[in-house]
């Protein structure tokens, strides 16, 4: 019914899927993040985070065009054997597996503490996996369409936000550009770096696209447009409430949607309708980490049909999303996976594809 | 195939189902007449007697627990009583007693959320903070220390950065219970006060997130709007009240918070100066009115300290003159007027920044300049909030002022 052809993802569509993926919770605590590592440099450090980004999904890319009709999944197996292919596999599906009950938890806290107060934390996180989860059983054509039907929805108003609020920003709070300090800005580098693994979920699109000599065409983009918002952000906020003050927030960009108001009083503050516009941007990057997950599961157990995992998966990853104890708790551990995963969604394609060079392996070039 | 098909529907539709409870969000239902909106706050010291008397026990039992150092505080909210805000000026009409429109009560307690526990204990709704406009510390509380009450403001997810936090002159209690005649709502005549003020270039925008943002900052001090109550229930705007850090440490004149709109280069600009052209005859002063600031702060260093040039070129209009005496009629007299005015506003600016400098309370954030435009110098011998306090202290400051009087009014001498 769905799969009468199975290349037809376009370009845009690519893109667009790497755009609403990476856009997620991360943007909250973002600014804080930044600042964190390099104070009123925190722009410079997010730039040094996109180029880290790209290369990560640049080597991903690659891998991907070098073999247009499998993902990392399939070829991992051919390029290191089977063995060594499927302990990678495997620790990708467990990472993904992570960084969505990660995601859940994260988006669960933001809400009941600043809207759903008397809520209980688990009946958002479910709800969110499970819309995830019953969304993530549809083709890889449909998952393009979500994609590319949401990710206008979340880059307008985010921008909006960043160009109102500058009303009240300050250039001397960007001063000085360059780092002064340049302790923690390694750190915080790939602490950024690790809010556009959702990346990863390229290695599915690949394969399903019509023509996957563009792949580096549509990373680019997706970076170069997701990179762009984060950056935007980051400069509005660090502007706006000076590099100190937001090292007191946990969440300046939710902060500084409260700051901003539409002209002429039409809406005082934007707290509320950014954060309906922020649970979409978390949907679209939960769907893409369960849509990853399950179909990577199907490809190592050789099944044909991704839908068993979906729900099998839920119960696993909701447990998981409760097992940090409270929110400084889960930064920390979100602070370190996000680097550790780093290894995993860079450092290995990376490996795969000097391997691959090295061994002269490539896959059919036809489609 | 077809049978699955539709069976699959239906799997959808019971998953679907199972999901209605949990996206109708009952669990945070509350309806708008449930809950106890808050408007206003103010936050006044209390006797030791009498927070013995009144203190309740409701977040901790009595004894258990030794009052703050810097004691404990008497918060009095004004709670809007839904129905009775008439919503137009044709509606309701009657007597304008705040009593009718508001509520307003007072506790006492150790902290501020020990003393909205209190609060809430005593009102049946819950308290909601989402329009709470302002909040009035008063200027005893401010000189004792600000953490408690930013702490808690920070935290609490409903209040806006937007909300007006000011310093009273006196009791804080008194600005909830005043009746201005212009507005129904006391909390929004004293809103509308600010706002207006900024827009007739009288006051620097310094809602509670520029005062936050300002007082984390490591080369800025915050400040905030100092008021009083005046006999006819009416506020008045009487300087700025600077910190240091958490705590007040001065009030300046009403008249220098021109100098912090000129120092900074706000527009619009607002305030009327007064020249006297001959120093001894009074009745040859003239007023002009300013109607726009620019301003530009140079920095550099010299024998190792901090060294600004402030430049500052200010557009006025000329309003009055007090005598006959002498015309307006060439520009010779316009030139002596704004010669007089920027010998004047030199002095004036002088004034101000020693003022504040003798606190070592840098309001207008010169050690952020030193900091995004010497990192070097400012890492090497500054880099803490502490040492810049002390710092601002020994900086010197070389100020040109360029007074342009454009226009006269109507009266042609």
């Amino acid at each position: 019914m769905e799969n009468t052809d199975s290349r037809q993802i376009t370009l845009i569509q690519a893109s667009a899927i790497l755009i609403s993926t990476i856009i997620g919770v991360g943007v909250l605590p973002l600014p804080l993040f930044a600042v964190r590592a390099a104070d009123s440099a925190a722009p410079l450090v997010t730039i040094f985070a996109i180029g880290v980004a790209f290369l990560g999904i640049a080597l991903l890319t690659w891998l991907g065009m070098r073999f247009p009709n499998q993902s990392i999944f399939q070829y991992g197996n051919d390029i290191i054997g089977k063995w060594l292919g499927t302990i990678g596999s495997i620790v990708v599906i467990v990472f993904f597996a992570v960084l969505t009950s990660l995601t859940a938890r994260e988006f669960g806290e933001v809400v009941v503490t600043s809207v759903l107060k008397s809520t209980p934390v688990e009946v958002t996180v479910i709800v969110m996996l499970t819309l995830a989860a019953i969304s993530a059983r549809r083709s890889i054509t449909t998952f393009a369409y979500f994609h590319t039907f949401y990710f206008p929805l979340l880059l307008v108003p985010c921008v909006l936000i960043a160009i109102l609020s500058l009303g009240n920003a300050e250039v001397i709070n960007l001063q000085p550009i360059l780092l002064t300090s340049p302790n923690n800005a390694f750190m915080g580098t790939f602490t950024i770096a690790a809010l556009f693994q959702g990346s990863f979920i390229m290695t599915v699109v690949i394969p399903a696209m019509r023509k996957p000599k563009k792949a580096m065409k549509a990373s680019l983009f997706g970076i170069l447009v997701s990179g762009g918002l984060y950056l935007i952000i980051v400069v509005a906020s660090v502007s706006v409430f000076g590099a100190e003050e937001i090292k007191k927030l946990l969440w300046p960009t939710l902060e500084l949607a409260k700051g901003a108001s539409l002209p002429a009083n039409v809406l005082e503050r934007l707290d509320a309708a950014f954060l309906a516009v922020w649970v979409t941007a978390v949907f679209t990057t939960l769907l893409s980490s369960y849509f990853l997950t399950s179909v990577a599961l199907k490809q190592v157990l050789h099944l044909k049909e991704h839908q068993v995992f979906t729900f099998i998966l839920l119960p696993i990853v909701f447990f998981m999303a409760m097992l940090p104890q409270n929110v400084t708790h889960l930064y920390v551990i979100i602070e370190d996976i996000g680097r550790v995963g780093l290894y995993i969604t860079m450092a290995y394609p990376g490996l795969l594809l000097l391997i691959a060079m090295l061994r002269k392996k490539r896959g059919e070039r036809n489609a | 195939m077809h049978r699955a098909g539709i069976s699959k529907q239906i799997r959808l539709l019971l998953a679907a189902l199972l999901l209605m409870p949990l996206l109708t969000g009952c669990w945070d239902r509350l309806e708008i007449d449930e809950r106890a909106v808050v408007l206003g706050v103010s936050i006044d010291e209390v006797t030791s007697e009498e927070a013995a008397e009144r203190e309740s026990e409701v977040s901790h039992v009595k004894g258990s627990l030794p009052p703050p150092k810097q004691g404990m505080v008497k918060v009095g909210v004004q709670i809007a009583l839904p129905g009775r805000i008439p919503l137009g000026p044709g509606e309701g009409g009657g007597s304008n007693d705040t009593m009718q429109t508001v509520w307003v009560i007072t506790v006492v307690g150790h902290s501020m959320d020990d003393a909205f526990m209190n609060l809430q204990q005593q009102v049946s709704s819950e308290l909601f903070f989402g329009h709470l406009r302002i909040i009035v510390v008063s200027e005893a509380i401010a000189k004792k220390g600000m953490e408690n009450i930013n702490d808690y403001f920070r935290r609490n997810p409903e209040v806006r950065r937007m909300a007006w936090l000011m310093v009273s002159k006196g009791k804080a209690l008194g600005l909830m219970t005043a009746a201005p005649k212009l507005e129904r709502i006391p909390t929004l005549y004293l809103m509308s006060t600010l706002d207006n003020s900024i827009k007739m270039g009288k006051f620097p925008k310094d809602y509670i997130g520029v005062y936050w943002s300002n007082s984390s900052k490591k080369g800025q001090e915050g400040f905030l709007p100092y008021v009083a109550i005046k006999d006819e229930q009416n506020v008045e705007i009487q300087g700025l009240a600077y910190f240091r850090g958490e705590h007040m440490v001065g009030v300046t004149k009403p008249f220098e918070v021109a100098g912090y709109l000129g120092l900074r280069g706000v527009n619009p600009a607002g305030y009327r100066a007064v020249i006297m052209l001959d120093e001894n005859d009074p009745n040859s002063t003239v007023m002009t009115n300013v109607t726009h600031r620019r301003s530009v702060i140079k920095l550099r260093l010299k024998d190792g300290v901090p060294h600004f040039d402030i430049y500052i070129e200010l557009e006025a209009n000329l309003e009055e003159k007090m005598s006959e005496e002498f015309e307006i009629n060439n520009p010779d007299i316009i030139a002596r007027i704004e010669r007089v005015q920027s010998d004047a506003s030199v002095k004036f600016y002088q004034n101000i920044i020693k003022k504040t400098q003798s606190k070592g309370s840098d309001i207008f954030g010169f050690g952020e300049h030193v900091r995004a435009k010497k990192p070097k110098y400012w890492n090497q011998y500054v880099k803490t909030k502490e040492a810049w306090q002390e710092k601002y202290k020994e900086v010197t400051f070389n100020i040109d002022v360029i007074v342009k009087i454009r226009r006269i009014g109507m009266k042609a001498i």
